[in-house]
């Protein structure tokens, strides 16, 4: 007896077509952060975002949307982040800090932020899997 | 096959078809098995790499830097994480109390419901680690407790904090 193969390659091939085109290939990333856990559940916006990374460091850089990083000196957050939006005004901002980053340096990012008049920004964060007792 | 024979005999002077001889027709079978297999391949690995879950985000929303809300020294909790990351809270001139880590949505959740206008001040040491920080705004999430102040330690703070073993 032979089983027709025809209906599982027929599947194969269209589930193997919808997952060549639905993967993005994560964009190389010259500085790596390793995100804070949250539960909350907004999505980042994919494009039209400023992003300022934090490094554990403390050091900052701004990264456009192909992953491209450039160095901001110590206390220019405010200037990069004023130039940045002058160039894309109605951009969501992303503050990116790895989770062992010191406190203190994520506030005056945050305050340099609020310097620049950006008053609303969101909090690159990871999906916590673990269920929370309620 | 057919078409080509349609072709030959509309231009005979294509000599070269006529030299062949005449070809059998044959049931070709083509085997599917490697081209299934590849198909397979690439499949799982599709699979494996797609990543479904993009990073997640937190809004913050800070009011304007001139901005004041008066808010009754009684409605205010003050929490105190400190550089080892001990979580400690009081109302007012209160002595510090301990929390832990895992019951703050419990402890924020009673409060909440003891005093429905209660407002939380978080006070970081600036050596405390950032996910403390989304941590702590994690819990005040659940606890629906969305307005609440973060702001890093003073000096008067760390040493209060600091004298509680």
């Amino acid at each position: 007896m032979r089983i027709d193969m025809t209906p599982m390659v027929d599947v194969a091939f269209l589930l193997l077509i919808f997952f060549m085109t639905t993967t993005q290939f994560k964009p190389p990333e010259e500085v790596s952060v390793d995100l804070p856990m949250s539960s909350s559940e907004i999505k980042v916006p994919e494009s039209n975002t400023i992003t300022v990374v934090v490094t554990e460091e403390g050091k900052t850089y701004l990264q456009d949307e192909k992953g491209l990083t450039a160095e901001i000196p110590e206390g220019g957050v405010t200037d990069a982040l004023k130039d940045a939006r002058q160039r894309k005004p109605s951009a969501f901002i992303i503050l990116k800090g790895d989770k062992n980053t010191k406190y203190g340096a994520m506030a005056d990012v945050m305050d340099a932020f609020a310097e620049a008049n950006a008053l609303r920004f969101n909090l690159m964060t990871e999906m916590k899997t673990e269920q929370k007792p309620r | 096959m057919g078409g080509m024979d349609a072709g030959e005999g509309k231009a005979p002077a294509k000599k070269a078809g006529g030299l062949r001889h005449p070809r059998r027709r044959v049931g070709v079978r083509v085997d599917m098995t490697p081209m299934v297999d590849i198909a397979f391949l690439l499949l799982i690995f599709f699979m494996v790499t797609t990543i479904f879950r993009a990073p997640q985000a937190m809004e913050m929303n800070r009011p304007p830097k001139d901005a004041k809300v008066e808010v009754a020294e009684s409605n205010v909790m003050i929490m105190m994480v400190d550089k080892n990351e001990r979580i400690f809270w009081k109302f007012g001139e209160d002595p510090l109390k301990s929390v832990s880590k895992r019951d703050l949505v419990r402890h924020f959740k009673e409060h909440k419901a003891a005093n429905d206008k209660l407002t939380v001040l978080i006070k970081l040491d600036r050596e405390a680690s950032y996910s403390t920080m989304v941590d702590l705004m994690d819990e005040l999430e659940y606890a629906k407790m969305t307005r609440f102040s973060l702001i890093p330690m003073s000096e008067e703070d760390v040493e209060e904090v600091s004298e509680i073993p």
